[in-house]
């Protein structure tokens, strides 16, 4: 199938057209809630072609960004131009961030790609992004989810051509999470906003690791 | 299982028979087959259902543990071809999928049409697992397990006989049918019959016949389809409108079906004339013996020395004995350790292995324009 394989240079065209144009304000309030002070050290796991990786260091932050496709990787570097020195790119799956150290990072990101992971993919990698963060480091994940109640039926009705696009275009299939926040909870964090776009379909949740209260 | 579960299990395997070309993902993760334990051997496929359902059922009566993958949805060749099953999809799914926590060991049999995309040694070293590539076929599976990782020349092998024929026939036919059937029914309700025949008929002569045509093929067959198509309606008394819709249907689905003809079957070297101008090549001095090409090769075009092992290192070097059958799949140059082959052209053009992993199958002329095809 021939339009999946040259999926990395229609990704950024596919996910504009799923989102109908809402990705940029999505990829701004992880940026936000993830590099909240200048210098802070951020993960974030599955970069894409870089366009939240481009705004963590337009605040200032210190970024490792990880991806599994090194035609990922290739396109975020050609974005980001001379910056893409001062990141440190890792090519690797998600998974593998176990091998990282423990409390190395003041935030982690993650933007549309907990969806592209299996359920016990996302339990492992949030698990290990809790392990990753120093106590109150921040957790900014966002994804598309399924809003409930009526909105839900509307959503389910608008997403068939909408999913079939970013298919054709992007080669992207993704699972639209069903309880975003429900899962960052199950993984050990404390939920401290939450943020919705596109008749709720795009969700933010920022969360925080509890500070040890036996380290005090 | 009851008859209600059977029903269901036999129209999904239709259903998604019918409509294979189109993904159908299954949840990606750990299953159980049969009552395995921490030492049962450990299987790993991906998350195309059919696959999945397939997979399980060439395992009844065998304990083992099944990882799934994630493969975009994809079968397994496909997926490894084209980027969406590879190292890190294995990785992954080895390290979250709970498999761990179940078995002692960390030995894993991946399905050798993965190959392409999956390097067994990387595998290994980034989470600790050592992988063998099994059979192409699952129902091969209990006889290579049970002989203790044995892989014959049959199960090496891909096959299209009768059966792959067929399957593809009706995975074209399907669709073909529900989309020709349908613009009919809006236009002419009385031509769906007839149209959805010709939907049918005409999967079934491309993936029968096809392979067996002369030279200029292409032409040769969607004139033939026209010509038969318009025949038999004027013999069924049809008039103008019937005879321009059977054969402008029998030209356009001719053009359709003949179009990836390489890409839905494994008898073509390649998708395009452009991809058959390369060949693999062996650079002896290079070979050390390992034989991961011969393991993986799915037309088995590689030959080991007959010669004992043991002897001087010449004697241990692989020979390329069926070059002719050679599909271009690239898994030799992908999992050759030596870095001993690669893909190279008649005016001296190579691609070198590092760019074929890296890029999978994005179209041999794309991959060697951005991978920096090097010049010799």
């Amino acid at each position: 199938m021939r339009w999946l394989e040259g999926a990395p240079d229609r990704y950024d065209a596919g996910l504009r057209a799923i989102t109908l144009g809402r990705v940029a304000a999505l990829h701004q309030a992880v940026a936000e809630a993830a590099a909240a002070q200048p210098g802070a050290r951020v993960l974030e796991i599955g970069c894409g072609t870089g366009a939240v990786t481009q705004r963590l260091l337009a605040r200032g932050a210190r970024v490792t960004a990880l991806d599994q496709s090194p035609e990922m990787l290739q396109r975020a570097r050609a974005r980001l131009g001379e910056a893409a020195q001062r990141v440190d790119w890792l090519e690797r799956t998600a998974a593998e961030i176990d091998a990282l150290p423990e409390q190395a990072f003041d935030a982690v990101a993650i933007s549309l790609a907990l969806s592209e992971m299996s359920s016990g993919e996302r339990r492992f990698v949030l698990r290990q992004a809790l392990r990753l963060l120093v106590p109150g480091g921040r957790l900014a994940v966002a994804d598309e989810v399924r809003p409930r109640g009526a909105r839900g039926v509307l959503f389910r009705l608008l997403r068939a051509p909408q999913a079939l696009l970013g298919w054709l275009l992007a080669g992207v299939i993704s699972h639209p999470v069903a309880d975003l926040a429900g899962e960052v909870r199950e993984a050990g964090f404390r939920v401290s906003a939450e943020r919705r776009w596109l008749a709720g379909s795009l969700q933010l949740v920022v969360a925080q690791r509890e500070e040890d209260r036996e380290a005090r | 299982m009851s008859l209600a579960a059977r029903l269901r299990e036999a129209a999904l395997e239709g259903l998604q028979t019918a409509f294979r070309l189109a993904p159908w993902p299954t949840e990606p993760g750990l299953r159980a087959v049969g009552r395995p334990d921490e030492l049962s051997p450990v299987v790993v496929t991906g998350n195309y259902a059919l696959t999945v359902r397939r997979v399980r059922r060439a395992l009844r009566g065998v304990d083992a543990w099944l990882v799934v993958a994630p493969s975009a949805g994809i079968n397994v060749w496909c997926a490894a071809a084209g980027g969406h099953l590879g190292t890190s999809q294995v990785v992954s799914a080895l390290k979250t999928s709970g498999v761990e926590q179940r078995v002692r060991h960390r030995r894993a049999v991946l399905p050798q049409l993965c190959a392409t995309g999956v390097q067994a040694r990387e595998v290994s070293r980034r989470c600790g697992w050592r992988t063998r590539f099994g059979p192409v076929y699952a129902d091969d599976l209990p006889a290579y397990l049970a002989s203790g990782g044995e892989k014959t020349e049959a199960m090496r092998r891909v096959r299209f006989g009768v059966r792959e024929r067929l399957e593809m026939a009706a995975s074209w036919g399907a669709p073909c049918s529900l989309v020709v059937g349908g613009l009919a029914w809006l236009v002419r309700p009385g031509f769906v019959a007839p149209l959805v025949g010709l939907s049918l008929a005409l999967p079934l002569l491309v993936f029968t016949l096809y392979d067996r045509l002369p030279a200029a093929r292409r032409t040769t067959f969607t004139a033939l389809a026209v010509l038969g198509a318009g025949a038999l309606t004027w013999a069924a008394g049809g008039g103008t409108a019937a005879l321009l819709s059977a054969a402008g249907a029998a030209g356009a689905l001719s053009w359709l079906l003949t179009f990836d003809y390489a890409g839905s079957t494994p008898v073509e070297g390649g998708s395009h004339f452009e991809e058959r101008a390369w060949h693999v090549a062996l650079d002896l001095e290079r070979c050390q013996g390992v034989y991961s090409c011969w393991e993986v090769c799915p037309e088995a075009c590689f030959e080991k020395p007959t010669a004992p092992a043991g002897g001087r290192p010449e004697d241990r070097r692989i020979r390329i004995a069926h070059a002719d059958r050679c599909v271009r799949c690239g898994a030799c140059i992908v999992q050759c350790p030596m870095d001993a082959l690669a893909f190279e052209r008649e005016d001296g053009r190579r691609i070198e292995p590092e760019a074929i992993r890296r890029y999978k199958l994005n179209l041999l002329g794309k991959r060697s324009v951005d991978a920096g095809a090097s010049s010799a």
